[in-house]
Order: C-alpha cells, then structure tokens, then sequence
C-alpha cells in the first residue's frame, strides 16, 4: 500500500507517501512541497492542518474548526435527546438505549465488574461517539473543499479532525492519562508501579521494563492509527478524485465511511482492554 | 523529535485545545446523555422486575384462588349429597310412619264400623224380637177378646 501511494506521490510530486509514520523526517520537505504544489494545479496534500485564521495570538487550524463542530453536533443531539427521554422509548431513544446497553455490558464482560463498567463507560462512549462523528462529519460536501484566503495562499476551511495529530494526540495522552491512572486508583500505586518494576528475578524485570515502555508507545500507536487511517483515506480519496472525480470515489468513499467507524470501536475497544490490563491483579510470574 | 513533531503540525497550544474540548464534550455528554439514558434504562429494568414479580404473585394467586374454588365446590358437593341422602332417609321413615299412621287408622275405623254394625244388628235384632213379643200379645189379645 505504501508503494503504491509512494508511486502515486513520486508521480504527482506531493508527499502522499509519507503518511506512513516512518518517513516522518522526510514528510517535513514533502509538506514544504505540498505547500507549492497548492499554488499550482494537482493535488493539494498537506500532512498538518492549516491555519485558517489566528485568534489573540492562537492558530485556529481548519480540524480545530471540524472539532468543534463536531462537539456542537453531539452535544446539540445530547440536549434533543434528553428533551425527549421518556419511559417509553420513541425509535430514537431506543437505538441510542441498545447501544449504550450493549456497550454497558460488554464492559462488565470484559472488566469482570459492573461498578467499573459504569465508571469508565462515559469515557468509553465519549471516545468512540467523538471518533465515529468526527470521521463521517468530514464526508459532508464543504470538508476539504471550501477554501479560504489566508496570508496569502488558500487552505481549506473544515478538515476532518482525526487528520491532524493534534486531535490523535490529543486522544491518546487522555487515554494513555486515564489508563495509568485507573490502574494506581484500583490497584494502589506501589503493586500497579510493582507490575512494570519487579525485582523478582531477572526475567521478570526484564518484563516489566518492556512493558513499561510498550505502555509509552500507546502513546504512539494510538494517536497515529487513527491519524494514518483517517489521512491516508482522505489521500486516497482525493487522488482518485483526480483521476476520475464522478462515480468512482463512491465505493471508496463508502469503505472510508467503514474505515471512520471502524476506527472509532478500535480506539475505543483498545482504551477499554487497555483499562482492563491496568486494573488486573499481577499475577507474580504470568504477568507479561 | 523536534522536526517530527513540526512535521505533524503538532503545537502543545492545539493539544491543549483539543484536551478541553474533549473534556468539555465527556462532561457534557456524561450529564446530558449517559447519565439520564441510563436512569432511565434503569428504572425500566426496575420497573420490568417488578412487573414480572407482580405477575407471578398474581399467578400464584389465581392458582390458590382456583384450588379455594375447587375446594369450596368439593365441600359444597359433599354437603349436597349428604343433605339430599339425610333428606331421603327422612321422607323414607316418614313415609313408613305414615303409612303405618294410616293403616292403624283405617284398622280402627274398619273394626269401630265392624263394632257399630254388629251394634245396629243386634238392636235390629232386640227391636224385632221386641215387635214380634208385641206383636204376639197383641194377637193374644185379639184372641182372647173375640172368644169372650
């Protein structure tokens, strides 16, 4: 896939290629490229949101817009529903119900308790509503096409969120944060610190070292899955739209539409198995 | 780490921005969305235990109501039959004790008509023997009176 995207950016002299996380030294030419390729005809590809305008000194980017957006949308459809909560479920609420049920109980599944499920499940549901809104908000016509003047070159106005690190990163350091705190708030801080340093033997400091630092790399693995996903549809989407911008994006549009939700459950399920570890009793030696 | 992070556009200024509009959307949706669906999920799931609950107690009800019933016709039943049975025996000894009533009288009747009849014959009897004395004497008389 990464060769295949390299050809296409080689071809078009954009860095669509180095929305693979490894190239990231070389991304930095390539979005200088991708900034002079905007001006020019061919495909505008830019690896970081853009400023559209700057507010007392904070850049406003064009995801930081799409996020806000999106929170307005949940929260206005929170405040809809809520006006219309009744004890006999209209279809609406109903659908809303079974997801929350469903969820609710897979968590209690899945954490062996329901006092826990009911506790993270608002951090859970927040995730993934948020992800899942973002990510098909931004396949509303307007999201990456309406452009506006700013010091002196066109960006886009609206760009999905989950395509610029900010918000991935944003997402991860929340659940990288309430992962390692819910495991000292169950377990006590010296037997959750006692699973990652353990001077038992050898081995198993050795274990709780790699674990220690695979903990870290969630940081990373959860803010760039969600980012590689989200960009490299968007990348995709607008490459074949040059090729051919009527019919054919509409089957890939469709799987990007599955691709948003699914990443919305994978974060989501992994912050929860996440949870699940960090709150599990160490098991002396099985704890790897 | 410096460039990567300018690569990706990352600036602890958007970071921090996105942090508290995450933050502010889980609180909101936590008191506007999670926490009243799932009070109300709640009290339907309460609100179904008990109302499966009432319908067993009213089952059970209807089941011991339906043996009281059973029970109360059995008894009833019974006592039916039993008064039916009292009652035949009576008119069964009644009946006998009429008709023993009965035949004592029409006995008597027939043996004080018996009596009466053989009373009257008897008078009949003494009245004619009576009749033929005076008859007799009277002829005597006659007798006597044409011979003079």
């Amino acid at each position: 896939m990464t060769g295949v995207l390299a050809q296409i950016g080689s071809f078009f002299t954009t860095p669509v290629a180095y929305a693979a996380t490894e190239a990231a030294e070389h991304a930095a030419e390539g979005a200088e490229h991708a900034a002079e390729a905007a001006h020019g005809s061919g495909i505008h590809v830019v690896l970081k949101a853009e400023e559209v305008f700057n507010l007392f000194g904070f850049p406003i980017t064009n995801s930081l817009i799409m996020t806000v957006i999106t929170t307005v949308v949940l929260i206005a459809f929170a405040f809809f529903l809520r006006k219309k909560l009744a004890l006999i479920p209209g279809k609406l609420q109903a659908g809303v119900e079974m997801l929350f049920d469903g969820v609710l109980n897979y968590m209690t599944e899945t954490l062996e308790s329901e006092k826990l499920a009911r506790a993270f499940f608002p951090l859970i549901m927040t995730i993934f509503l948020f992800v899942l809104v973002a990510n098909e908000l931004s396949f509303l016509p307007g999201v990456g096409s309406l452009l506006v003047e700013h010091m002196g070159s066109s960006v886009p106005l609206l760009r999905a969120p989950a395509a610029d690190l900010n918000m991935t990163l944003a997402l991860a350091v929340i659940a990288f944060l309430v992962i390692e705190i819910a495991g000292v708030v169950v377990l006590g801080f010296f037997k959750y610190a006692g699973k990652y340093v353990n001077f038992s033997s050898p081995v198993n400091f050795a274990v709780g070292i790699i674990e220690l630092a695979s903990n870290i790399g969630r940081l990373i693995s959860f803010s760039f899955r969600l980012f590689g996903n989200v960009f490299a549809g968007e990348v995709m989407l607008v490459v074949v739209g040059f090729f051919l911008a009527y019919l054919l994006p509409v089957p890939l549009m469709a799987f990007e539409v599955f691709v948003g939700f699914i990443q919305a459950v994978v974060f989501s399920m992994l912050t929860l198995f996440f949870i699940k570890l960090a709150v599990m009793e160490p098991h002396g030696n099985e704890s790897h | 780490m410096d460039q990567l992070l300018e690569t990706f556009g990352v600036d602890w200024k958007l970071l921090l921005a996105q942090i508290v509009n995450f933050g502010v959307l889980f609180i909101a949706l936590t008191y506007l969305l999670y926490k009243p669906v799932l009070k109300t999920l709640d009290e339907r799931k309460a609100k179904i235990a008990q109302g499966v609950l009432d319908a067993e107690r009213a089952a059970e009800a209807a089941a011991t109501a339906d043996a009281d019933a059973a029970k109360v016709v059995k008894g009833a039943e019974t006592e039916a039959e039993g008064i039916v049975s009292s009652a035949r025996d009576l008119a069964g000894s009644e009946k006998a004790r009429i008709l023993k009533e009965a035949e004592t009288r029409a006995a008597a009747v027939a043996s004080d008509a018996d009596a009466r009849a053989k009373e009257v014959a008897a008078k009949a009897l003494r009245d004619s023997e009576k009749e033929i004395a005076r008859l007799a004497v009277l002829a005597a008389e006659k007798v006597l009176r044409d011979s003079k």
